[in-house]
């Protein structure tokens, strides 16, 4: 099966305007390092709490009014439905905003959009999951789905890395995940500092010493472009086929919903067929344009 | 001589630019895709040479490509486009070195637009636009026409005062009389000034109610040659990106003065405009500006500082020291 | 056999215009605004038909605006309230548009119905009547007889004017076509004698667009071109990267969407954007489309290869403006026509 199959034809929001934000409040903002921080969140209208619902892979367009809106997944599992979560790193005009934002202030949100990851695919199989930075985010929220219906899935593999020790997002899931005996959890960093004690190496680098066997193993991949870039030529190696890697991507977005043109990897758009692609899918295309 | 005998010349200087390696590239004019149209010719490869033209419709301002194009280059220019050439080797933006200079001394070239007005045709609906001298013979539905030359050259050709190329290593013809028409020039111009402050500002409310932001008139100019331009930033947003009367003009305010002493009114923000928004008007009036402030005219010696970006230590303002 | 068409002098047109402005917001061919582009009908000047080949800004600004409030908003004390501005959309009516202009419409009408509808397109769409108006001199830089259509393609509007000398022959198309046709007041029954003139003048204009371009398996070729460096390098080696050719393509739809805060409340606004400007793919650590070859090969690919991909139809109807307003000439017939067979 394609990872596209997923996608639902024609879908409208509630009130039919599919453009207007709700309005939700940010709850909790955690800091996961220097420039990245969690939101916590949730509608203000309740109706809409109580009827929203969204598969992991998903992504809202978040409004700062005034400021203007910007793409990032729901880094939550739907398996969780106390609250909503999304990771932001500070690098614009948009995330600066959000990252001035507190406790009850008001944001917009738009979405769920795109498709997720193949839930049913994933079933029996053993899974490798691949993240560098904040593109733990996403993969974040598919990981505690899986871990939430443990029994359905075979061997669970989490490689993650960052620049630096202080740049490792979401320290306290990776804390649970170390714990968890059915999960093996690999944490790397491409230069420790002075009190690391773990494993220093480039993500992909890293995935090759593992070396998961690619036998009824499928292969989660999210990061910088460039680890992206590096880790499907290992995957190869390791026996993957281009259906067995799974990636999410992440590009300039307006729409959220295949309009506005710029998020294109060849005719693919990723907002609408995306932002879950096999390597299968991309692979023409993202050799020269990610 | 005809533009034959110095399309010739040019032919046989790129070539053995080409062949020597002393260039890697040669930026000229071939015959464009549409009637009386040339367009610019970017190439390494010898064979490409032939395609070369010189004729009144060489528009283009061709050294917008220099910031661009890597390698040594030889290029082919106008008077005011050899003047850009020198603000963008003031600027440190292009090296001397690195640049042949092939000039065309300028008889003024023509524009389409204002043959277009006069004979009351689209460009493609004519025979033929021949130049002789003064004399331009049109030719519609094979009925001949004649016109003073003056009256179909660009504004900006009218009364130019340096037709011929101050900085070139080659120069493909003898000098070229200066073009008439000074006054003709400033027509537009002259108009604005007599009109009050507020029917000023109606007048440019109107013009640009119909931007489109295309950026035509900045991406086309060789003054205007910096990586991130101001209306790209977001932190913070300088202009609106909503395409707004208002934003447009203040766009092309900051525009005007960010080129202010690199201008050689070459003309080309207005020829790109595609709806017609009289942009040398702003331009030409900061030109004159300039000139009269400064005593300042663009690109007339490599070796001069930069206008607005140098400063004397014993300047008068605080502010600069 | 009458014809079931009818026709109408050219003398006429004015008075049929007013009729028509009874119930329709009017726009016609107009250059008062210092540029050719459809402006609202002023109630009498029809010296449009002396002078209209087709408009600089294409009709497509009559559904999706240069630039266009998506909602306002406004905070108190119990937080933020967003309010849409009126989506019913007036009742317009385009007087002469181009076959080109209309195929255009029908292309993007395919995005802005895709997946999820686009509210702010449709209301304007569907409260459009486009009246169309064949071509008797069409420019150098027109091909749309490459792309399967012609002057006088009639499939894409709701009525269809002909020029068959003095008169217009009418066509209705659509049902709304066929409604308003039949309150024409001035209109008469065509002859077979009209229909012969007008099967002359479509012919006569078919044969008056001389550009050419091989469209044969145009995308399989672009396909196996994607990497080809060298040739997209070259193609775009003139172009400067000015948003002349997108913005004011008919089937060019790329937007943007960003805020405003005015006076005592902020507003969300979309504006026509293009993948000629580097900013366009911009993200804070890299941007996918930052050299030009890339930008142009996007521009090129999205018409001719990734449209036909997802909509089964080239994203260009052959109009010719971003030829004929290139301040280089950078001519995309030119650039298709010498695209490898091969990578």
């Amino acid at each position: 099966m394609t990872v596209t199959d997923i996608s639902q034809g024609k879908r409208f929001l509630a009130q039919g305007n599919v453009y207007l934000p709700h309005i939700a409040v940010i709850e909790k903002v955690i800091d996961e390092t220097p420039g990245v921080r969690t939101f916590h969140f949730n509608f203000k209208d309740e109706k809409l709490r109580a009827e929203f619902t969204f598969e992991s892979g998903q992504f809202g367009e978040y409004s700062v009014f005034g400021v203007g809106e910007a793409p990032f997944c729901i880094s939550s599992s739907p398996t969780r439905r106390d609250h909503l979560e999304f990771a932001v790193q500070q690098v614009g005009r948009v995330t600066n905003a959000l990252h001035r934002l507190g406790v009850g202030a008001e944001i917009g949100f738009r979405g769920p959009y795109g498709n997720s990851f193949p839930m049913n695919f994933l079933e029996e199989k053993n899974l490798i999951f691949v993240a560098g930075g904040i593109g733990l985010a996403p993969l974040r929220s598919l990981i505690w789905n899986v871990l939430d219906n443990r029994n359905k899935y075979k061997k669970i593999d989490i490689i993650y890395g960052a620049r630096s020790p202080s740049d490792l997002c979401f320290k306290y899931d990776l804390d649970s995940w170390n714990k968890d005996k059915t999960v093996d959890m690999v944490t790397t960093v491409d230069k420790g500092d002075e009190s690391w004690t773990g494993r220093e190496g480039f993500v992909p680098q890293v995935l090759e010493q593992v070396a998961p066997p690619a036998q009824n193993a499928v292969a989660i991949v999210c990061g910088p472009p460039i680890m992206i870039r590096f880790t499907f030529p290992v995957l190869g190696k390791l026996g993957f086929t281009p259906e067995q890697m799974i990636t999410t991507l992440e590009k300039r977005m307006k729409c959220g919903i295949g309009k506005c043109g710029r998020c294109n990897v060849g005719n693919l758009y990723v907002c609408r067929d995306g932002p879950v692609f096999t390597y299968a899918q991309i692979k023409k295309f993202i050799s020269t344009e990610y | 001589m005809k533009d034959g005998n110095i399309e010739q010349k040019l032919q046989s200087e790129a070539k053995a630019l080409l062949e020597s390696g002393k260039v890697d590239y040669i930026i000229g004019f071939e015959a464009g895709s549409l009637k009386f149209t040339t367009t610019p010719l970017i190439t390494n490869n010898i064979a490409d040479i032939d395609r070369l033209v010189i004729n009144p419709f060489i528009v283009n301002n061709l050294s917008v490509y220099l910031t661009e194009v890597k390698g040594r280059v030889g290029i082919v220019v106008k008077g005011c486009d050899s003047r850009s050439i020198v603000t963008l080797i003031q600027d440190k933006q292009v090296a001397r070195e690195d640049v042949v200079i092939l000039g065309v001394p300028c008889p003024g070239i023509i524009d389409l637009s204002k043959v277009e007005r006069l004979v009351g045709k689209d460009r493609d609906e004519l025979d033929d636009i021949t130049r002789d001298g003064d004399r331009v013979v049109i030719t519609v539905d094979g009925n001949e026409t004649e016109f003073p030359t003056a009256e179909v050259l660009f504004d900006n050709c009218l009364g130019c005062e340096f037709p011929t190329p101050k900085e070139y290593d080659v120069l493909l013809d003898e000098f070229s009389p200066l073009v008439a028409g000074k006054a003709a020039s400033q027509e537009s111009l002259e108009k604005l000034k007599g009109m009050t402050p507020e029917q000023r500002w109606e007048f440019w409310k109107n013009e640009f109610s119909r931007c489109i932001r295309c950026y035509a008139c900045r991406n086309i100019c060789p003054a205007c040659f910096c990586e991130r331009c101001f209306v790209e930033e977001s932190e913070p947003q300088w202009i609106s990106p909503v395409p707004r009367w208002q934003d447009n003009l203040m766009f092309q305010i900051i525009r005007n003065i960010h080129v202010a002493g690199r201008c050689t009114d070459c003309g080309e923000c207005e020829r790109a405009c595609p709806v017609n928004i009289p942009l040398r008007s702003l331009t030409k009036e900061m030109y004159d500006i300039v000139d009269d402030l400064f005593g300042f005219k663009a690109g007339m010696d490599k070796e001069a500082a930069p206008l607005l970006t140098a400063y004397a230590l014993e300047e008068a303002e605080d502010f600069i020291r | 056999m009458a014809s079931s068409n009818k026709k109408i002098n050219k003398k006429d047109i004015g008075k049929l215009l007013n009729e028509w402005s009874q119930e329709f917001t009017v726009f016609v061919p107009s250059r008062e605004t210092g540029t050719a582009t459809m402006a609202k009908w002023d109630g009498k000047d029809t010296s449009f038909l002396d002078w209209y080949r087709n408009t600089v800004v294409s009709p497509k600004a009559n559904i999706l605006p240069p630039m266009e409030e998506m909602f306002h908003f406004q905070k108190d004390k119990e937080g933020y309230h967003i309010e849409l501005p009126p989506l019913d959309g007036h009742k317009q009516l385009i007087f002469g548009i181009r076959p080109c202009d209309a195929n255009a419409l029908a292309i993007l009408d395919m995005t802005f119905n895709d997946s999820y509808e686009d509210p702010y397109y449709l209301s304007k769409r569907n409260n459009t009547i486009l009246i169309g108006l064949g071509c008797t001199n069409p420019y150098d830089s027109c091909f749309c007889t490459s792309l399967g259509s012609s002057p006088t393609d009639a499939t894409n509007v709701d009525l269809m004017l002909t020029d068959i000398g003095d008169e217009f022959l009418i066509e209705a198309i659509t049902d709304k076509g066929k409604e308003l046709m039949a309150n024409i007041s001035l209109a008469e029954e065509a002859t077979e004698a009209d229909e012969a003139k007008a099967k002359e003048a479509r012919e006569a204009a078919y044969n008056k667009v001389t550009r050419q371009l091989d469209i044969k398996n145009i995308d399989e070729k672009l396909l196996a071109s994607f990497d080809n460096q060298d040739y997209w390098e070259k193609i775009a080696a003139k172009c400067i990267s000015c948003g002349i050719c997108t913005l004011l393509c008919p089937t060019c739809y790329c937007f943007d969407i960003n805020d405003e805060l005015l006076k005592g409340q902020g507003a969300r606004f979309r504006s026509l954007d293009s993948c000629s400007f580097p900013v366009y793919t911009k993200m804070p650590m890299e941007n996918p489309r930052l050299e030009k070859w890339r930008r142009v090969r996007n521009k090129v690919c999205h018409k001719y290869e990734f449209y036909p991909m997802n909509f089964d139809v080239i994203a260009c109807t052959g109009c010719g403006r971003c030829i004929r307003l290139c301040p280089v000439n950078w001519d995309i017939t030119q650039t298709l026509d010498i695209v490898p067979a091969k990578a």
